[in-house]
């Protein structure tokens, strides 16, 4: 808004300074200096103008505008007459400066208000001046509060309990948790030698088993074949190596499936708590299962 | 407008039966799988554990499950049987601790832990200089080892107290196991500790991923190997300097020893099949300190048959909590129940700390 009026006043003001133009070498000159100059001016002026000054500037504008149709309507009989404003008017800008003409008419009513509003200042502080309090402890300024000041006492305290039971509420949800957890104690390390000892057993069991039937392709059926005769004799030869041992393990294992007193260790736990109804007949096939896997288990765990 | 409405189909998916890998495709031997959940209302730092535990059991888990708080047990339960789900893992909390049950589904046991302390992936993370996160990370179940938990091999049978055993059965049978034959290296990632202190009677829960690092090489030349930058010359008088001056050895050189392994296939473009690598473990995921409290013989319910606060045969005591309130019974026939649900004795071979 205040662009486009400015650019109002800026189309117009040549329009303005034409009245002028007759007049002399002396109004041409500051004809054709004063769009230039104030033209920079405005270019500057965005920047700087707040909304009071903008809205003045509007005002301003106003006026000035309706001066002019008033000035052209007069037109043709007195030129003279309004040559000789425009002069007068041109002189004052020359004397004041382009930018100051224009604050010129807003700060004076500034300074009779100011002056006014002086009066009023002086009225009401010679009023309270005048006022007359009561002595206290707190003092006559304080006076007013002290009942405020036990309030915001109590509702800090409640604060503060408040705070404490959020405290207290966060720690029962953090419970346990160990927010900056030690890498470096002796535990840890403990625990991370024990886990790559468990990596590199089986590491060593895998390249162990995979070395033995390098070059085999499981998918293809005749190294499959191969493959499963190895497995075979590589198990058949533990076997004869730690037969007591291992034979004394297998033997303890029947045993212990008829052995353990807790229940859930058992290997029918399930079968008679579980409804099922021909149970008798899956214990057999269950119990085949068993020797099989164990086999299997066997030849796989005294790999390593 | 409204012809081009009209025009317009709703869009039906093709219900494409996913055929559901429930058995290794080698060597044929059942998936675990594994449902992570909370019962109750669990704080931020206990559902970020949630969310990492979650990450830990990938890739056979429901990552997404969703979960309401109108959901009972009852209806995980039945959701768990079509997809074939094994385990639950059930985190929830009550004023003195966080609690972690371990279930078998969809008869049970159920193992009761608390949570003594915990820290989070995030914690572990914030604590390392350098964190470390592969890709592929997550991509391939880990391994677990069990450590204190007795003789796998069942030589002082009636000495170790029984639920050790229950414990590491449960532990084991959470992942799939391994079969030294078939198993690809760089499928061995990650790797989850359990190591149970005798004295203490707590079980320390840890997560490593695993690195590998050829010995002998130094530094700077594994580097120029994985990563392919130029490197800096400009303080040495030569090229060959670049190979031939010693890097700086490290502090844990001297253990290397034992951490040394040969590998029976190349791994990635450093480790050769024919050179010696280091393996290196470096801390990922969760961290916990467990405590068993109760072992109970149905899934969330049953008979008590172990409890660290006293008799297993009396009645559940003060650590019983409120979200018992499920009060589906899961003793209703359930016509596929499994029978190798019970606790099995050595099924599969995996890699128990001797």
């Amino acid at each position: 808004m205040a662009g486009e009026t400015q650019l109002a006043e800026a189309a117009k003001g040549p329009n303005k300074r034409r009245i002028g133009k007759t007049k002399g070498s002396k109004a041409r000159k500051k004809a054709k200096k004063m769009p230039h100059a104030s033209d920079g001016s405005r270019a500057m002026k965005p920047k700087k103008i707040d909304p009071k000054m903008k809205k003045l500037y509007r005002k301003r504008a106003r006026e000035y505008d309706s001066e002019e149709e008033k000035e052209e309507e007069s037109g043709g009989s007195e030129e003279e007459g309004e040559e000789k404003e425009a002069e007068a008017k041109e002189r004052r800008k020359a004397e004041e400066g382009f930018s100051d003409d224009e604050e010129d008419d807003e700060v004076q009513p500034g300074i009779t208000k100011l002056s006014e509003g002086c009066n009023a200042f002086r009225l009401a502080f010679r009023s309270i001046v005048k006022k007359s309090v009561a002595d206290d402890v707190m003092g006559p300024v304080l006076s007013g509060n002290k009942k405020l000041i036990a309030e915001k006492l109590a509702e800090e305290d409640a604060e503060r309990k408040v705070k404490g039971e959020a405290k207290e509420k966060q720690l029962v949800i953090e419970k346990g948790h160990v927010v900056k957890p030690v890498n470096y104690d002796p535990h840890e390390k403990f625990l991370i030698s024990l886990a790559t000892r468990g990596v590199v057993t089986l590491f060593n069991a895998v390249s162990k088993a995979q070395n033995a039937q390098k070059g085999l392709d499981p998918s293809r059926f005749k190294d499959a074949k191969v493959i499963r005769k190895r497995r075979k004799e590589a198990f058949f030869s533990e076997l004869g190596k730690t037969g007591a041992s291992a034979k004394a393990q297998t033997s303890k294992g029947s045993v212990e499936n008829e052995g353990p007193a807790w229940a859930p260790l058992r290997d029918n736990f399930m079968l008679t708590n579980s409804k099922l109804k021909d149970w008798d007949k899956m214990t057999e096939q269950v119990g085949k299962d068993d020797i099989g896997r164990m086999s299997e288990d066997n030849s796989s765990s005294d790999d390593d | 407008m409204a012809r081009f409405n009209n025009k317009r189909k709703p869009f039906v998916k093709p219900i494409a039966k996913k055929k559901l890998a429930t058995v290794d495709h080698i060597t044929g031997d059942k998936i675990p799988k594994s449902f992570v959940f909370s019962r109750g209302r669990l704080p931020g730092p206990l559902r970020q554990l949630k969310a990492d535990l979650k990450q830990l059991m990938n890739p056979h888990t429901a990552l997404n499950l969703k979960e309401k708080r109108r959901n009972t047990l009852k209806d995980f339960l039945n959701v768990a049987g079509p997809y074939g789900v094994t385990h639950f893992l059930i985190l929830s909390k009550t004023p003195t601790a966080p609690y972690l049950r371990v279930a078998t589904t969809p008869q049970g046991p159920t193992l009761t832990f608390k949570i003594e302390e915990y820290s989070l992936a995030v914690d572990i993370k914030h604590s390392q200089k350098h964190p470390r996160c592969p890709k592929d990370l997550f991509k391939n179940p880990p391994m677990s080892i069990l450590s204190g938990f007795g003789s796998g091999g069942g030589r002082h049978n009636d000495k170790e107290p029984p639920q050790l055993k229950l414990i590491s059965a449960a532990f084991r049978n959470l992942f799939p196991s391994i079969d030294v034959n078939t198993v690809k290296l760089s499928s061995c990632q990650r790797i989850l500790l359990l190591h149970y202190n005798e004295d203490t009677k707590l079980i320390d829960f840890r997560h490593y991923s695993i690195r590998l690092e050829p010995v002998g090489v130094s530094r700077r030349i594994s580097k120029f190997v994985q990563k392919h930058q130029v490197p800096d010359l400009r303080n040495l008088q030569d090229v060959s300097d670049f190979v031939t001056k010693a890097g700086y050895g490290s502090e844990s050189e001297g253990d290397e020893e034992a951490a040394t392994v040969t590998l029976a296939s190349d791994l990635g473009r450093v480790n050769r099949a024919s050179s010696k690598s280091a393996i290196k473990l470096q801390e990922i995921g969760p961290r916990m300190t467990l405590r068993l409290i109760k072992v109970e013989n149905g899934l969330c319910q049953g008979a008590v048959l172990f409890s660290e606060y006293g008799d297993g045969n009396k009645k559940e005591d003060n650590h019983e909590d409120a979200e018992n309130e499920e009060d589906g019974d899961e003793e209703e026939d359930d016509e596929n129940d499994e029978v190798d649900s019970e606790v099995g004795e050595e099924d599969d071979e995996d890699m128990e700390e001797n």
